[in-house]
């Protein structure tokens, strides 16, 4: 479960103050998959920093129950004069795992072969998602947050990430923002919409989308 | 799969910080060949040219007979002080990334920043002195006990000034440049090649608001046998620390979210 307990959270940008949360109060249930909607530029992925505590709010307290995850495919914290090995070394001793069977499952998944023993500022944007998502993949979380993933790699290598996901969900649970409508469906059960401040949180996958719809329409 | 509200916080928080001087280590050190080498290299060099300089110019060191010894305890110790006040300055924007990882707080890369520094200057300390003593260049200190803690209020003190500068360099990012030309007389006020009791009273006094000087003559008066300073005020040291690191912690909680 995650809560939310008088959450406000505002953006300053050349004078104007947008808000992006205007004092959420709302429990996320910890059992269902669940879609974060809502138009362009309305914060979604700022809500998404809020939730795994890469932001943090202006006012108010946001609580997890369980281990989250950064937003997922994020590469962010990735050193670019460190080798693919030691970043996920990293990684590894950070949240107490295996720093040697996180890297060969990296290695593994990710396919990077020799390119693992270079320097990420030497790799494409492709090689460096694929470390990314590798990486995510290897420490356990009971919350993976997914922001707009855009599956990486040739078809074969996106089959691969959708197998490894669909193992994954067996377990833990996922908060997903996705532009793609049948992406949504497919993962999530239950969905939010993100709408000037407030947050409206639907059972049914379905009601989400059709709120969506209809505040894009309006 | 360990779930974290079963974790204790503090050996989470512990193991992050662990984590993340490791990864400093690596990125400090491990892009440059022979990186630890430079740590050392730096001081041998300043010491070597100051020994030499007034070696030119006077007989006798102000304590002593030693001049390496003289300025080794006077320029390593300011360098460690610099080191962490300037490095610690962009702490926040090098590490900028970071925070995106939920476990990874600000004070934690902090303090994984003044880990690693005052790793490297207590291993540049020892192995200089050590050569300093196998060369017959200098004696033991005469009070180690005093000499660690003398290096021990420079650590903090650095710290305090380093996130203090973090601090203002987030709100106002011109503050590197002009901290860099305030504090650039700060080599020559801190004692590094003289002792402030060569000075008269009214300058004495003037000098003497400078915390680093104090550092650096409390240094000197453990490793010295006989060395005694009228113009050394630990408590006011020790005071000027504590009030520099609350105002540094205080501030980087306040404007913590101008980051995050």
């Amino acid at each position: 479960m995650i809560g939310f307990r008088g959450v406000r959270k505002t953006y300053k940008m050349s004078g104007v103050r947008k808000v992006i949360l205007d004092g959420l109060s709302l429990d996320l249930p910890g059992d269902k998959n669940i879609a974060i909607l809502g138009q362009n530029g309305a914060g979604k992925s700022t809500l998404m920093r809020l939730i795994a505590g890469a932001e943090l709010p202006d006012a108010g307290r946001i609580m997890r129950y369980a281990k989250v995850s950064w937003p997922l495919g994020f590469g962010g914290g990735f050193n670019g004069t460190m080798s693919g090995v030691e970043n996920a070394r990293f990684v590894a001793r950070m949240y107490g795992e295996d720093p040697d069977e996180v890297i060969s499952y990296v290695e593994e998944f990710s396919e990077l072969g020799p390119s693992m023993r270079l320097p990420i500022k030497t790799y494409s944007s492709g090689m460096r998602a694929r470390l990314a998502f590798g990486v995510s993949m290897a420490i356990e979380f009971k919350y993976y947050l997914i922001d707009e993933i855009t599956a990486v790699g040739d078809a074969r290598f996106k089959k691969k990430c959708n197998e490894v996901f669909e193992e994954k969900l067996k377990d833990s649970n996922i908060l997903m923002i996705s532009h793609s409508n049948e992406m949504l469906r497919r993962y999530c059960q239950s969905g939010c919409v993100l709408h000037q401040g407030h947050l409206y949180y639907y059972e049914d996958i379905s009601d989400a989308i059709d709120m969506h719809n209809h505040l894009q329409n309006q | 799969m360990s779930d974290a509200k079963a974790e204790n916080p503090f050996l989470v928080q512990l193991r992050v910080i662990g984590a993340l001087v490791l990864r400093e280590t690596k990125v400090t050190f491990g892009a440059v060949q022979l990186g630890y080498m430079w740590a050392i290299l730096e001081p041998v060099l300043g010491t070597a040219i100051l020994t030499l300089v007034f070696s030119f110019v006077t007989r006798h060191p102000p304590i002593g007979t030693s001049f390496p010894l003289f300025f080794a305890t006077g320029i390593i110790t300011f360098q460690f002080y610099q080191k962490l006040s300037s490095s610690l300055m962009t702490v926040f924007e090098g590490n900028r990334g970071l925070m995106a990882y939920p476990l990874v707080k600000e004070t934690d890369v902090v303090i994984a920043r003044f880990t690693l520094i005052t790793a490297t200057y207590l291993f540049v300390y020892i192995v200089f002195f050590s050569a300093l003593i196998v060369f017959g260049l200098a004696e033991f200190p005469a009070n180690l006990g005093v000499v660690l803690l003398a290096v021990a209020s420079v650590a903090l003190l650095g710290l305090g000034a380093g996130l203090t500068n973090a601090v203002i360099y987030l709100l106002w990012p011109t503050w590197a440049r002009v901290e860099a030309i305030i504090t650039r007389p700060m080599f020559f006020l801190s004692g590094v090649f003289f002792i402030p009791d060569a000075f008269p009273p009214h300058i004495r006094y003037i000098l003497s608001w400078n915390p680093m000087l104090h550092g650096i003559d409390w240094f000197r008066t453990g490793y010295y046998p006989h060395y005694k300073s009228a113009t050394l005020d630990v408590p006011y040291l020790l005071f000027y620390v504590m009030i520099l690191l609350v105002i540094a912690f205080s501030s980087e909680r306040l404007f913590r979210k101008h980051q995050k």
